[in-house]
């Protein structure tokens, strides 16, 4: 990663903690709740983008179906809210060591592959885990599951409502920032190291002593957790879940914020799913038929942009740097 | 036990193999367009739609369902020689080729989906049976169509499979995918080749949803729905091999179809999609080697 | 006399019905260049892939130090000091030079290290300099390999495998596709190394070769078929038609 790049990244951070505040301060004054939601709702499906993009853009390993473990976040999530018990922290926790459990198993299934195969298996195993949710009577089948409760947050010395909007949209904030610096810090450790080295040159790595099945392992986890808890805000935020949560086009859309942002940034999938989000909604007020918009900005943006809004940044940093 | 063999095992294997040989053409054309091009097509699903849609609209006017048949595929070449000239070739040299042409193809698919709901709307038709009647076959009744499928269907994998390895045609295919410098420089038109191959494997898929319409009925979200099953059979036989699409096309088609006898019908793409995992978790590349190693 | 650091006792290796290494034996003596020569398809490169662990021999035995290593990974055999190089430049090209040697020194450091920043891994961060200066990529470390000349390439190919000081470094054509000029420096690279580690050498540069090592072995059709001092070998009429008039 060249300065340029770390450049454009953090130029990314600023403008997406800026806009942040000034949705809430706009927020705040005009009462609207609206575009609140949707940003919070652009920042959940962001941190299922960034699950995509530890395991393609950091470790090199596409994964078409993410999607399995944002929808079971969602699923446990809204099971823990209610019918068990309407706690925040119990429900994060639950489904932080749930799906991390259900990475770890599902690891075992999907490692064994490479690269196309590794896409085409993860896409099986969503659609599978898909497919038998919805045929699942007690978890709502194919209507899901509704009414789940407004929490709120118990912290020390005051009580958050997860129902205002205005709150509910800066714990996300906070939530997803974190996870990103997380994640971030993860990639200037020795492992983190090993997973570019995992991404550039695979067949080196044992002759450096290392055994790439541990580090992808654990990348792979870790992915898993991103998006279980990512999965888990949706349901306090909309109050429902649905199988089509866990459906293809949920992994594909997850896929193309990553491209669209910039593959191996982590900043740029949240930013790109923020403008997915947005282009979603303005363009769907002017025409039913989004997806064709959406599917022909993705064209163009494979073919003459593959690396995303941070890339296209990036290299006009640079070119300016030369000059 | 006879009896049961007959009347209930047989319609099973005989339905199964009929839908098999429509998905074997299918994946056909995806294994064939990965093995020789080294593209993933996201997009082969809306061609199979594609497909099923144009010969509703052909018969519509009064073509009938035998020329569709040649029609149909004969219309789609030109479109997958266009999408191979001016979207695939422009990833192509790129070092992430793999996941870029599967990201771009995934983007067509999105677009050519919807565009679909705005061109025949969004609802359902269903082709009317082009072969009516049933016939005996060894003491059961079987629908004339489905018969005809299966033997239509087996005479065709066998063509293409003739086209491919036993033909100049087929040889000259080979080459230009497997070494596209040296054969440029024997004079072959390789960007040619490759158009027409892509346009070749997308017409497979139009074929077969020409022959399911009658079957499955068209809507739009057809392509979405069948490309699952599609990628299920190249991936349990191999990227890249006839035989084994061959051979997991039928694998995995009698398991659908004779499970559904035991388990709610609901189930049956949950199961093919679990032996599909279990095959790639004891043989990663797929029961056979693709026609490329690697 | 002090054991041999290496020993190979009739490897065998058959891929289908080929055989491509068969019956060879020999012994490596601690420190100095060992080369092994022949010519095209005799079978070096999938001698050296049987003792660097990336296959596993039909039969016979190879020890180290008089361990059993026949059947021990590339991972184990690398923790008992064996390191080897790639004939076709293997390094992470997209990675910058510096993360490439960084890469390649963190196994200096305890484990639980992997998760705490570099910053942490003092063992990691110095033993990389070093290999920067030692191969004189320090001007070029943020760039990345991929960017690199061919010969700087090879050199930081050298470089990754003697990250973790091997005992033995399998070198396989170090010199392969260079200049004269890069050529006669690496030649002075790998007379330096061989000082405290014990050099394995593939080579196709004969003077080379023969002006570097202490001892060659000479292979031919999966064959080793002479070994001794550079000038007895080199006067040998069985390796003379080996080699059908190449420069004797």
């Amino acid at each position: 990663m060249d300065k340029y790049q770390q450049k454009a990244i953090r130029m990314m951070e600023w403008l997406m903690l800026i806009a942040a505040i000034l949705l809430v301060i706009i927020g705040k004054l005009t009462g609207d709740t609206f575009f609140l939601r949707l940003a919070t709702e652009a920042l959940i499906f962001g941190g299922l983008a960034l699950s995509v993009d530890l395991l393609l853009g950091i470790v090199g390993l596409l994964s078409l179906g993410q999607a399995l473990y944002f929808g079971f976040g969602a699923y446990l999530s809204a099971v823990i809210l209610r019918d068990w018990i309407p706690s925040f922290w119990v429900c994060i926790l639950t489904v932080t060591f749930a799906s991390a459990l259900l990475g770890w198993i599902t690891s075992y299934i999907a490692l064994r592959s490479k690269g196309v195969y590794f896409a085409l298996i993860s896409f099986g195993l969503a659609q599978v885990f898909a497919k038998s949710i919805y045929n699942t009577r007690s978890l709502g089948a194919s209507d899901g599951m509704v009414g789940v409760p407004i929490i709120q947050i118990p912290l020390p010395f005051v009580t958050l409502n997860l129902g205002d909007a205005v709150t509910f949209f800066v714990i996300t904030f906070i939530f997803m920032g974190s996870i990103y610096f997380a994640l971030k810090y993860f990639l200037y450790t020795p492992l983190g190291r090993i997973w570019a080295g995992v991404r550039s040159n695979e067949s080196r790595l044992p002759y450096l002593g290392y055994n790439t099945a541990a580090p992808k392992r654990i990348a792979f986890i870790l992915a898993a957790m991103v998006a279980g808890v990512s999965g888990a805000l949706y349901p306090m935020l909309r109050g429902f879940v649905s199988p089509e949560l866990m459906y293809f086009s949920v992994s594909g859309n997850a896929v193309i914020t990553v491209v669209l942002g910039g593959v191996g940034t982590l900043i740029g999938p949240l930013f790109g799913s923020s403008l997915l989000m947005i282009l979603k909604s303005v363009i769907g007020t002017l025409t039913l038929h989004h997806h064709i918009v959406i599917g022909l900005i993705f064209v163009v943006l494979v073919i003459f942009a593959p690396k995303g809004i941070v890339g296209m940044l990036s290299t006009k940093l640079k070119n300016r740097g030369v000059r | 036990m006879l009896e049961s063999l007959q009347y209930i095992f047989a319609p099973q294997i005989i339905n199964g193999l009929s839908i098999g040989v429509a998905v074997i053409l299918m994946a056909l054309g995806l294994t064939i367009i990965f093995g020789l091009l080294d593209v993933i097509n996201m997009s082969h699903g809306e061609f199979y739609a594609a497909g099923a849609f144009l010969s509703v609209s052909l018969m519509s006017i009064g073509i009938s369902f035998w020329w569709t048949l040649i029609l149909v595929p004969v219309l789609l070449i030109p479109f997958g020689i266009l999408m191979q000239e001016l979207l695939i070739k422009k990833v192509f040299h790129h070092k992430d080729r793999h996941i870029l042409t599967l990201l771009l193809t995934f983007g067509v698919a999105t677009i050519l989906e919807d565009l679909y709901k705005i061109i025949w709307g969004a609802n359902t038709a269903k082709p009317a049976t082009p072969i009516t009647g049933a016939s005996e076959v060894l003491g059961v009744m079987f629908p004339n169509y489905r018969l005809f499928l299966m033997v239509f269907g087996a005479a065709l994998i066998f063509a293409v499979w003739l086209l491919i390895y036993k033909t100049a045609i087929g040889s000259i295919v080979r080459a230009a995918t497997l070494d596209r410098d040296m054969s440029a420089s024997l004079g072959i038109p390789v960007n040619k080749v490759y158009a027409l191959t892509f346009a070749f494997g997308v017409a497979l898929a139009a074929l077969s949803g020409v022959l399911l319409a009658p079957i499955y009925s068209v809507f739009p979200t057809m392509g979405k729905d069948f490309i699952l099953m599609a990628f299920a059979v190249v991936i349990v036989g191999g990227l890249g091999s006839i035989k084994g699409a061959v051979i997991a096309g039928i694998l995995l088609t009698q398991l659908q179809s004779l499970s559904s006898l035991y388990i709610s019908p609901v189930w049956s793409d949950p199961i093919v999609f679990a032996v599909m995992v279990l095959v790639l978790m004891f043989k990663p590349s797929g029961l056979y080697a693709g026609m490329k190693n690697g | 006399m002090s054991l041999p650091i290496l020993q190979a006792k009739s490897l065998n290796k058959n891929f289908g019905g080929l055989r491509a290494v068969g019956q060879v034996t020999f012994d490596v003596d601690p420190l100095g260049v060992t080369s092994i020569i022949g010519p095209n398809g005799a079978g070096k490169t999938t001698l050296f892939n049987l003792l660097s662990g990336l296959y596993i021999p039909d039969e016979g035995q190879l020890l180290m130090n008089g361990e059993d290593i026949t059947q021990l990974d590339p991972v184990a055999r690398l923790s008992r000091g064996m390191a080897r190089s790639f004939q076709i430049t293997n390094l992470f090209f997209d990675l910058t030079v510096e993360q490439n040697l960084q890469l390649a020194s963190q196994k200096l450091e305890s484990w639980p290290k992997l998760f705490y920043a570099t910053s942490k891994s003092p063992l990691t961060l110095q033993r990389a300099q070093e290999l920067l200066e030692e191969f004189h990529l320090e001007a070029k470390k943020d760039e990345s390999a991929g960017a690199l000349s061919h010969g700087e390439q090879r050199r930081l190919e050298i470089a990754v495998t003697m990250a973790l000081r091997p005992k033995i470094l399998l070198l396989d054509e170090p010199t392969q596709g260079m200049s004269q000029g890069d050529t006669q420096e690496t030649s002075q690279l790998i007379a330096q190394l061989a000082k405290n580690v014990t050099i394995l050498l593939i080579e196709h540069d004969v003077e080379l070769v023969m002006d570097l090592s202490k001892h060659v072995i000479v292979m031919a059709q999966g064959e080793k078929i002479a070994e001794g001092n550079p000038r007895d070998v080199r006067s040998n009429p069985i390796v003379q038609t080996a080699y059908f008039g190449d420069a004797a």
